[in-house]
């Protein structure tokens, strides 16, 4: 539907409006994943501790993103948004990494 | 919806709700992708310092109130849920389910705030911060330490993070192996209250947005077609709820009695 068919009164479509089902589903998978994050560090796992946790808070915030902030709606100019952010993340950490991590001594 | 609404709804430069409404949303979303660089500066520090002081930071970490961080977590996530119900009640113009649940995620908000406020209140009883406080009681420590017995059960109300700390450290060269540096010690602790400082900050900030939105609604100034102006105020919310789930872990799960290189 071309934008400009909506009048101005209309109301918000039923497709923009939550599902309370799927929000509480994803209530109850983020919280359980931070419940599985503490029991996890209890438990131990070693060196593999930071990437576990790291990968569980990235499931949590990518439920919130998706279903609660609404980028499942697909709205082309906002998703690239996001994806920008993550990109210029992904571009910090690596151009940072990249140099103190290998300098000679592995010292700061 | 009468001519009057329409105006204080659809702004003149827009040519209907929808591209309004995008416009609000992208706005916002713009404004998140400057608080996510913002962080990651952050972020980044944090992860080069963990990297070369693990076991500093794990000492550190170890010292923190885990069950707060817990508590605070499930306020936070719960107050998410609340908020997106709100923008779910603003859509089908249910005006007393919209205030009932900002009033909620105010409230969750607020709770989360209190508990940050009483664990800063315990983190400062025990001395436990980056600075005098901290090198006064690691100071009177060592001496304590030095000459007493670890089997002793009296510490003369030396904090029990300092009494750790110094006899790990007893006898040992700063070179040797299972030294764990107190200055590291306490950037880890620079981090701490930098990192929670600034969320909290945001926190507040989030709450008086949510007072705003009590406000609207309670004047009947959020119509289903301004439904978007609650959909705004929580993606900001859901970001500073974001945030918090990578704080947590990165800050009160680092290691429990990790003691050494």
């Amino acid at each position: 539907m071309d934008a400009h068919d909506h009048k101005i009164e209309d109301p918000p479509t039923l497709h923009d409006v939550d599902n309370p089902a799927k929000v509480f589903t994803v209530y109850l998978v983020v919280l359980g994943l931070a419940l599985a994050n503490i029991f996890l560090f209890k438990a131990g796992l070693g060196p593999i501790t930071l990437p576990v946790q790291m990968g569980i808070a990235t499931v949590q915030a990518a439920l919130v993103a998706w279903y609660w902030m609404h980028l499942r709606r697909k709205d082309t100019i906002i998703t690239l948004t996001a994806v920008t952010s993550l990109f210029f993340v992904f571009i910090f950490y690596v151009l940072v990494l990249s140099d103190v991590l290998t300098r000679t001594g592995g010292g700061l | 919806m009468s001519a009057s609404t329409h105006s204080s709804v659809l702004k003149h430069h827009f040519d209907n709700l929808e591209q309004q409404h995008s416009a609000e949303k992208l706005g916002m979303w713009m404004f998140l992708v400057t608080e996510v660089l913002f962080f990651s500066g952050l972020f980044v520090a944090y992860t080069v310092y963990r990297h070369f002081y693990p076991a500093e930071f794990a000492f550190a970490s170890s010292h923190l109130v885990l069950w707060i961080a817990g508590v605070n977590t499930a306020l936070l996530i719960t107050s998410s849920l609340t908020m997106t119900l709100a923008i779910r009640a603003a859509q089908l113009g249910k005006r007393s389910d919209l205030m009932r649940w900002l009033v909620v995620s105010f409230a969750l908000g607020a709770g989360f705030m209190g508990f940050k406020a009483f664990e800063y209140y315990t983190d400062i009883h025990e001395q436990f911060v980056p600075g005098s406080m901290f090198q006064t009681e690691y100071a009177r420590a060592v001496e304590h330490v030095a000459h007493h017995s670890a089997a002793a059960g009296d510490h003369g109300g030396i904090q029990h993070w300092a009494i750790e700390l110094a006899e790990n450290n007893k006898g040992k060269d700063p070179n040797s192996e299972g030294y764990i540096f107190p200055e590291r010690v306490q950037l880890f602790l620079c981090f701490y209250y930098i990192m929670t400082g600034i969320h909290g900050i945001h926190i507040i900030a989030g709450l008086g947005c949510i007072v705003w939105l009590m406000l609207l609604t309670k004047c009947d100034k959020i119509p289903p077609q301004r439904y978007a102006t609650v959909e705004i105020v929580s993606l900001y919310w859901h970001l500073v709820d974001m945030i918090w789930l990578f704080l947590m872990p990165l800050l009160y799960l680092v290691g429990t009695g990790v003691k050494g290189h």
